[in-house]
């Protein structure tokens, strides 16, 4: 049984519409218009137990509207929904026991207070002994290299410290599945890495499942092997991580330098030329429709090589790519 | 139940722990809304001088009103502080985080803050009840567990009236003038007395507002008992205290929680 099971899901929201300025305003007193926007729009999905699944997609794309619905926050339009064999909007307070969440944006910890005093409170709402909780938090603070933070107000740690004291918070009570919602946002590189160490860490020592959103393809391509991307209420791509880099990465960028002058007409047959210098080029080709071998060939026919760099797109660029597609089917 | 219990009584500890981090912040509200009790009350104490009782209620009938309405809103904004923004963690979407948690939502949201000058108004409310014992020349312990659940009844009505004024929000948005304004109305009808009401604005006391069942039945029960008024505080209490968990909950269901950055103080 997969650990979390999405069918047709679907929320809409009704957002009240007004047009701007005082007319606007008195006309929507006196008569308001209502939109009805659909953030979710009939996804299904599974993960496994243990599994690390990645699930991104650009700023409205419907991701944490899809973690609150399995959270049990909000109720679904419509659709069906079971995490670990709990409906989460029936039996929200059974599940919470079971399931661990973080929102990036949200934070549990008590602002003024220390993150220990957080994490004795925890305990009391996680129903936690108290013998067996001094043993988890030491347990935690080791795994997150928090030791030395937990006495320290909230307020006076750093973003990423704070975001480590997080997910150890949601990780007390030993859930089996973690929800993870923008946990990096606003994290500078090297907070982002011991991040996702850790949480690393605790799939390889517990097996706990991982459902991560972000907008950070990096977040995805450090921890999940397998990812689902959204974009617009749907699903637009799934499948594993390595395989989104095998068929997206056809493309290929050449940056190419010579030690002597090149012709102002210099091409290459299939090769686009994106920039022609007068010692070197930049261009960009597609390995399904130019094989690499005959564009090299002829690079080195074209001079006296001095340099050559061969690029492959990033996943930001291919997740980009793939808006760019979904986008431009719905147009 | 037990386990309700610890929960709620390590949030108070936590509301505690954090109040305390800035002390001379905490210590200076409560003095503050001392002083402005005693202040309102210098007004009754004039009028007393001049007019011996009004429609039978005299100094010491006040000083027992006070006593009983201080206490219960200094306990009940204390204990359960987040009664006062309730329609604000709900339209800032702040539900989010007591929804993610396996404790009842409303329990925990109402006791996941505590006002610092409610412990003023708490302060107020003993002294004024311990003064009316001394002026009323009459105490025993029936009186003080009578003042225990007059205070009881006092708290559980007021925060079922917050509660139930600010569920609107699920249905019509932002309540927080209507919050206001009915805070400020069931203050001012809960501190005068009851006598001065009849009719249809009696009747609006005991009901739309409900301020009665704050000040002026309890203080009356805490003076002498009568089975007649505790079994209206009782019956009050547990009306509205159903009417508030009904209609949050039904409301709960059309939360749509928010994306606005949120700090938990």
């Amino acid at each position: 049984m997969p650990a979390v099971s999405v069918r047709d899901l679907r929320k809409t929201f009704q957002l009240k519409q007004k047009a701007a300025g005082l007319r606007g305003s008195l006309r929507a007193l006196w008569r308001p218009s209502f939109q009805e926007l659909d953030a979710v729009r009939g996804i299904s999905f599974n993960m496994d137990e243990g599994e690390l699944l990645g699930f991104i997609g650009p700023n409205g794309a419907g991701k944490s509207t899809t973690i609150k619905i399995l959270t049990g926050i909000l109720h679904p339009s419509s659709g069906e929904a079971e995490v670990l064999g709990r409906v989460p909007w029936r039996q929200r307070q059974e599940l919470a026991f079971q399931i661990g969440s973080v929102f990036g944006q949200r934070p549990q910890l008590w602002y003024h207070l220390p993150a220990v005093d957080t994490f004795y409170l925890f305990g009391k709402i996680y129903e936690l002994d108290d013998r067996k909780l001094k043993g988890r938090i030491a347990f935690l603070a080791e795994a997150f290299e928090i030791e030395e933070l937990l006495e320290t107000p909230v307020r006076k740690l750093s973003l990423g410290q704070r975001m480590r004291c997080e997910v150890a918070a949601s990780l007390l009570h030993r859930p089996r599945v973690l929800l993870l919602d923008e946990p990096s946002i606003g994290l500078d590189v090297v907070a982002k890495q011991r991040l996702r160490m850790t949480i690393q860490r605790m799939n390889d020592l517990e097996g706990v499942g991982v459902l991560l959103t972000s907008h950070d393809a990096g977040d995805i391509e450090a921890l999940c092997r397998r990812v689902i991307i959204i974009n617009d209420g749907e699903i637009v791509y799934r499948d594993k991580v390595s395989a989104l880099r095998r068929r997206y990465l056809t493309v290929k960028t050449v940056d190419v330098r010579y030690n002597e002058q090149l012709p102002p007409d210099f091409a290459l047959p299939g090769v686009e030329m994106v920039k022609v210098g007068r010692y070197g080029a930049k261009m960009r080709f597609d390995t399904r429709v130019t094989p690499v071998g005959p564009v090299i060939g002829g690079l080195a026919a074209a001079g006296s090589l001095a340099d050559v760099t061969v690029s492959e797109p990033s996943l930001e660029e291919v997740i980009g790519a793939i808006y760019g597609q979904a986008e431009s089917k719905d147009g | 139940m037990g386990r309700q219990i610890a929960f709620v009584l390590a949030l108070w500890k936590t509301n505690l722990l954090s109040a305390m981090e800035y002390r001379v912040s905490f210590l200076t509200q409560m003095a503050g809304m001392m002083l402005n009790n005693a202040i309102y009350f210098v007004f009754w104490i004039i009028f007393f001088a001049r007019f011996e009782e009004v429609n039978g209620w005299d100094l010491v009938d006040m000083l027992f009103l006070f006593g009983v309405v201080a206490t219960g809103f200094g306990v009940g904004t204390y204990l359960f502080g987040n009664a006062v923004r309730l329609s604000l963690l709900i339209a800032s979407g702040q539900m989010d985080y007591y929804l993610s948690l396996p404790r009842p939502v409303l329990l925990h949201a109402l006791a996941s803050r505590s006002n610092a000058s409610s412990a003023g108004d708490c302060a107020y409310g003993l002294l004024s009840f311990g003064a009316a014992v001394y002026f009323a020349g009459a105490f025993d312990i029936l009186m003080l567990l009578r003042f225990g659940l007059g205070c009881l009844a006092a708290v559980t009505v007021l925060i079922s009236f917050l509660v139930l004024v600010q569920s609107l929000t699920f249905w019509i948005g932002n309540t927080n003038l209507l919050t206001s304004n009915a805070f400020n109305a069931i203050v001012t009808f809960s501190l005068y007395p009851i006598t001065l009401f009849d009719g249809t604005a009696k009747l609006l006391l005991f009901t739309l507002i409900p301020a009665a069942f704050i000040g002026a039945l309890p203080a009356e029960f805490v003076r002498r008992f009568d089975l007649a008024q505790l079994a209206q505080i009782c019956a009050g209490s547990a009306i509205f205290l159903f009417l508030a968990t009904f209609v949050f909950y039904r409301g709960l269901r059309r939360y749509e929680s928010g994306s606005a950055i949120q700090v938990r103080t």
